[in-house]
C-alpha cells in the first residue's frame, strides 16, 4: 500500500493503537512484523513469498558467514547469497531489458531471433529490500558487526513497513538495536512524527502530484519538438516532481517510524542547494549513495589507488547507480553524466591544489561518494556559493532529461528544445501551468538554500507554536483539497 | 498539560482544519451543490467486477455518455428487477470494453451497446485510451486500492466538497481568470458542474438549474462546437469501418457463443447535433451496416414514436424526466420486440 491512501490511514491508525497497548515487547514486534507483511501483500500478495525467501536465506547464510572458520566455505556462502539476492533482482528488474539487448545484438550479427515478449511484473521495492539484505550479508562476511540473533528481529529489520518499499535503505546497526528494547513514541515524538507525515504527504500529493505531474507529463509525453519555454518548464516541473515525490515518501517513512518510536536515517537534505555534485550526492537519496560508497566504490578501491583509478571507480559506481534506477540505457546515461560531473570536480580539485577542499562542517556524517567537495574558490562568498548551487541545479536538470525521457530520441529532442536548436516548437503548457512551475521552483530553491544547513524539526521547534500550527493547517487543507489519492510513488518502480 | 510547541500547534491545526472544512461544506451545500462521486477508474472497476452476476438478474451497459444520462437506473431496476451495471465512459469509444468483456470467459450476461457514431467509429487513439486504461486498472487493482475505494465511498456519501472534477485544488485554480496562452489547446470554459454530476451507479443527472438555465446549456453546446472544430481525426473510410465492424463482430460472437445476449442501441440526440450526425454518419453506412454484419438486433430511437421526440437541452443527452420515459420504453421494447427476459416484466410492472 502507499502512504497517500485511505487504506494506509486506516492501517496506520490500527498500528498506532496496537503499538501503544500494554503488551509485551515481543508481541508488539510480532504485530509490527505481521503488519509489515500485510502492508506489502496489500499490493500484490504472491510477491510476499520472495520477501520471505530473501529473509530466510539471508538470516541463515548470514549467521554461517560470521561463524564459519573455513575461508573457502565462507566465500562460497557469500557467492550463494549474492546469486540469490542479485539473481532475483536481475530476473525481475532486468530480465526483459537483458533479453531485448541480447535480441538486438544477435540480430545485429545477422541472426534472426525474435523471442516471445516476457511478461515480468516487478515486485514493489525489490531494489530496496535487496540492498538492505545484501549489506547485512556482506557485513557478516567481513565480520563488521555481530549477526542478528533473533529471526524475528532480522525479519523485522528487512520488512519494517516504513522503509520496506522505497527506503531509506537501512543498515543493521541503524535499526536492529532499536528492536532490542521496548519503544513507543512519547507525546512530543508522536506530534513530530505526525508533522513529518503531513509534510511528506503535502510534498507528494499537493506539490508532486497535483501541481507538477501534469506539466511534466505533458512535456515529456510530447512527440513534437517544443518551444524552449515549454521544454524548460517541463524539465523544472519534473525536477520538482521527483524531489517532492521521493523526498515526500522518505519524510513520511521517517514520520511514520517516529510515531511508533523508531528512528530512520535521513534520506534527503535539500539537494537543490548543493554546491557541486559530491555535495549533491550527500543530499540526494543519501542512504543509496552511502550504500554505493561502502559496498561498491570503496571495494573497487575508492580513491586509494591513484587519480586515474579514482575516476574509473567513480564512473563505474555512477553507471551502476544509474542502472539501479531502471532497466533502460537512458538511466545508464543519467548515471554516466553524474559520474562525469563528479570526475570533473575531482579533476579541478587535483589540478589546482591551492583550491583546497572545504570540508562540510555542518553535516555530521560526510557521506560523499568520493569524499571530495566543491573547490574553495567557488565557496568563499555566500553569493558565489549560491551561484554555484544554481549552476549545479542547472546541470542536474540536464541529467533529469535522460532520467525522465522514455528513450534517447525523446531526450535529444528535449535537449534540442531546451537549448534553442528548435524554431517554432510546439506550445503546450497553459499560463497557469507555467505560473505553478515558476512559483514552486523558486519556492523550492529558496527553501533548499535557507534550509541547507538546518533540519526541519529544528526549525519547526523554534517557530512560535501558533505559526507552526498555521503552516501545518495550510498544508493539511491543501492536501485534503487536492483530492489526489493513491497515485504510486515514482521510486516504487525502481 | 501540553508543554510541547508541537502539541499546541497540532491542536491549533486540528481546530483550523476542522473549521475550514465545516465552513466549506456548509457554504457549498448552501449554494445547492449536491453529493457527486468521482467517476474515475476505481468506481468503474467496482462496476466492472459486477458483470458476473446471473444473466437473468443483471444487464451490462457500455457506450459513451448518452448511456450514462439516458438510462435512468432506478427506473430500469424498478421495472425489470434487473441490476443495471453501467460501464459506459463519456467521450470515449466502448470498443476496448467490448473487447475486454468478449475476452472474459466468465461473462455470459446481457449486454446493451450504445452507439454514438462519432465515438464508436472513431479512428483516433485518444478515444480508446481512457477505456483501455480503465480495463488495465481493473485487471491490476490491488487489495489496498479496493479498500481505499470502500473508504472513499463512505466519505463521498457524506461530503459535498469531495468532488474532484469541480472542487479539487486544481479545479479551483482553473477558475482563476488567467489569460490564455496563444497556441495552447484548452477547453473554452470547462464543463459546468451542473451538467454531469454522477451518482454511485455511474448515472449522470443534469441539475434542475442546468435544465432551466440556457446560459449554462450554451456553455456545453459551445464545448461540442469546440470539440468538432479541433477534431483532427481522419475520416473513417469504408475499409477502416469494415475492419472495425469485423472486430466487433468477432467480439460479439464470442459473447453469444457463451450464451450471452447483445443488442445495439442508438440513443436520442436532437437539434443541430442530430443533423450533424446524420450528415457525418449516414444511417445506411453505419447503423444498418453494423446490424447487418454482426447479425445483432438494434434499437434506433427514430424507429419508435415513444422515444423519437425528446429535445436534449444541449442536443446530445436527456434530462432526467425524459430519461425516465426513455428507460421505460427501452425496457418494454427489449421485452416485447426483442424477446429479452428480465427478472420482472417491464410491461406488467409499469
Amino acid at each position: 500500500m502507499v502512504f497517500n491512501s485511505y487504506t494506509f490511514m486506516v492501517f496506520f491508525a490500527v498500528m498506532l493503537f496496537l503499538h501503544n497497548l500494554p503488551l509485551p515487547w515481543k508481541v508488539k514486534k510480532i504485530n509490527l512484523l505481521i503488519a509489515s507483511y500485510i502492508f506489502y501483500a496489500a499490493w500484490n500478495p504472491p510477491f510476499i513469498l520472495l520477501l520471505w525467501l530473501a529473509t530466510i536465506v539471508d538470516y541463515f547464510v548470514g549467521r554461517r558467514l560470521y561463524t564459519e572458520p573455513n575461508k573457502h566455505k565462507r566465500k562460497l556462502l557469500l557467492i550463494i547469497s549474492l546469486i540469490g539476492n542479485l539473481g532475483m533482482l536481475v530476473f525481475f528488474k532486468y530480465g526483459t531489458f537483458l533479453l531485448e539487448n541480447f535480441t538486438h545484438l544477435v540480430n545485429a550479427m545477422g541472426m534472426h531471433y525474435q523471442p516471445a515478449k516476457p511478461n515480468i511484473i516487478l515486485p514493489a521495492g525489490i531494489s530496496f529490500y535487496t540492498f538492505t539484505t545484501l549489506c547485512y550479508t556482506i557485513d557478516m562476511y567481513k565480520r563488521r558487526s555481530e549477526p542478528i540473533r533473533s529471526l524475528l528481529d532480522f525479519s523485522l529489520f528487512v520488512t519494517f513497513f516504513p522503509h520496506l518499499v522505497a527506503g531509506p535503505i537501512v543498515r543493521p546497526p541503524q535499526l536492529v538495536p532499536q528492536f532490542e528494547s521496548p519503544r513507543t513514541a512519547n507525546h512530543k515524538q508522536l506530534m513530530q512524527g505526525l508533522l513529518l507525515v503531513s509534510l511528506g504527504l503535502f510534498m507528494k500529493v499537493v506539490l508532486a502530484d497535483s501541481m507538477l505531474a501534469e506539466p511534466a507529463n505533458t512535456v515529456f509525453n510530447s512527440k513534437e519538438a517544443l518551444n524552449g519555454l515549454d521544454a524548460w518548464m517541463g524539465v523544472l516541473a519534473f525536477s520538482g516532481q521527483i524531489f517532492f515525490d521521493f523526498a515526500g515518501y522518505s519524510t513520511c517513512a521517517i514520520g511514520v517510524a517516529a510515531c511508533l518510536g523508531f528512528v530512520l536515517p535521513e534520506n534527503f537534505l535539500y539537494p537543490y542547494a548543493a554546491t557541486g555534485f559530491s555535495d549533491f550526492w550527500r543530499r540526494w537519496h543519501i542512504t543509496l549513495s552511502a550504500w554505493l560508497r561502502d559496498y561498491l566504490y570503496i571495494p573497487l578501491g575508492g580513491n586509494r589507488k591513484g587519480a586515474f583509478r579514482t575516476y574509473i571507480n567513480l564512473m563505474i559506481t555512477m553507471l551502476l547507480g544509474g542502472l539501479w534506477h531502471g532497466a533502460n540505457w537512458t538511466f545508464v546515461v543519467w548515471g554516466a553524466l553524474h559520474g562525469f560531473y563528479l570526475m570533473a570536480e575531482k579533476f579541478i580539485q587535483d589540478l589546482k591544489p591551492k583550491y583546497a577542499l572545504q570540508e562540510n562542517t555542518v553535516l555530521e556524517t560526510p557521506i560523499a561518494m568520493s569524499g571530495i567537495a566543491a573547490p574553495r574558490f567557488l565557496k568563499t562568498l555566500p553569493s558565489s556559493n549560491f551561484l554555484y548551487a544554481l549552476f549545479t541545479f542547472f546541470l542536474v536538470n540536464v541529467t533529469w532529461v535522460f532520467f525522465r525521457a522514455p528513450d534517447f530520441t525523446s531526450a535529444w529532442r528535449m535537449l534540442a528544445s531546451m537549448f534553442g536548436a528548435v524554431h517554432n516548437g510546439a506550445v503546450l503548457l497553459s499560463n497557469l501551468s507555467i505560473i505553478k512551475v515558476c512559483i514552486i521552483t523558486v519556492g523550492m530553491l529558496a527553501t533548499h538554500w535557507y534550509m541547507r544547513n538546518r533540519r526541519v524539526l529544528g526549525v519547526a521547534e523554534k517557530l512560535p507554536w501558533w505559526v507552526l500550527g498555521l503552516i501545518w493547517s495550510a498544508m493539511l487543507i491543501l492536501l485534503i483539497l487536492s483530492q489526489e489519492s493513491s497515485s504510486t510513488f515514482i521510486y516504487f518502480q525502481f | 498539560m501540553l508543554t510541547s510547541s508541537f502539541s499546541r500547534a497540532g491542536i491549533l491545526m486540528l481546530i483550523i482544519v476542522l473549521a475550514f472544512f465545516v465552513g466549506w461544506e456548509i457554504h457549498l451545500r448552501n449554494k445547492g451543490i449536491k453529493i457527486a462521486y468521482d467517476d474515475g477508474e476505481s468506481l468503474w472497476a467496482d462496476k466492472r467486477a459486477m458483470v458476473y452476476e446471473a444473466a437473468d438478474k443483471a444487464t451490462v451497459f457500455i457506450g459513451s455518455s448518452r448511456n450514462k444520462f439516458d438510462l435512468d437506473i432506478a427506473t430500469w431496476q424498478k421495472l425489470t428487477g434487473d441490476h443495471a451495471i453501467q460501464l459506459a465512459i463519456e467521450g470515449n469509444s466502448p470498443l476496448p470494453v467490448l473487447a475486454d468483456l468478449a475476452a472474459d470467459e466468465n461473462f455470459k450476461g446481457k449486454l446493451v451497446i450504445d452507439v454514438t457514431e462519432g465515438l464508436f467509429f472513431s479512428t483516433s487513439p485518444k478515444n480508446i485510451a481512457e477505456p483501455s486504461k480503465r480495463v488495465a486498472y481493473y485487471k491490476k487493482r490491488t487489495p489496498a486500492q479496493r479498500f481505499s475505494f470502500l473508504v472513499n465511498h463512505q466519505l463521498e456519501n457524506g461530503l459535498v466538497f469531495l468532488n474532484k472534477d469541480h472542487l479539487s485544488l486544481n479545479a479551483l485554480l482553473e477558475e482563476i481568470p488567467i489569460p490564455r496562452r496563444k497556441g495552447v489547446f484548452a477547453l473554452p470554459n470547462g464543463c459546468p458542474m451542473d451538467f454531469n454530476p454522477c451518482n454511485f451507479e455511474r448515472q449522470c443527472i443534469m441539475t434542475d438549474r442546468f435544465e432551466k438555465d440556457t446560459t449554462i446549456q450554451k456553455q456545453v453546446t459551445g464545448l461540442w462546437d469546440f470539440y468538432r472544430s479541433v477534431s483532427k481525426d481522419p475520416p473513417a473510410n469504408a475499409a477502416k469501418t469494415d475492419s472495425m465492424i469485423a472486430i466487433i463482430h468477432k467480439d460479439i460472437d464470442k459473447i453469444k457463443a457463451r450464451g450471452g445476449k447483445v443488442i445495439f442501441v442508438r440513443s436520442p440526440s436532437s437539434g443541430p447535433y442530430w443533423e450533424g450526425e446524420q450528415r457525418g454518419f449516414p444511417r445506411a453506412l453505419y447503423w444498418e451496416k453494423i446490424l447487418a454484419t454482426t447479425g445483432v438486433n438494434g434499437i434506433h430511437f427514430k424507429d419508435y414514436p415513444a422515444i423519437d421526440h425528446f429535445i436534449c437541452p444541449e442536443f446530445s443527452h436527456l434530462k432526467q424526466s425524459d430519461a425516465i420515459v426513455y428507460t421505460q420504453n427501452l425496457a418494454k421494447i427489449l421485452e416485447q420486440e426483442k424477446g429479452w427476459k428480465f427478472a420482472k416484466s417491464p410491461i406488467t410492472s409499469n
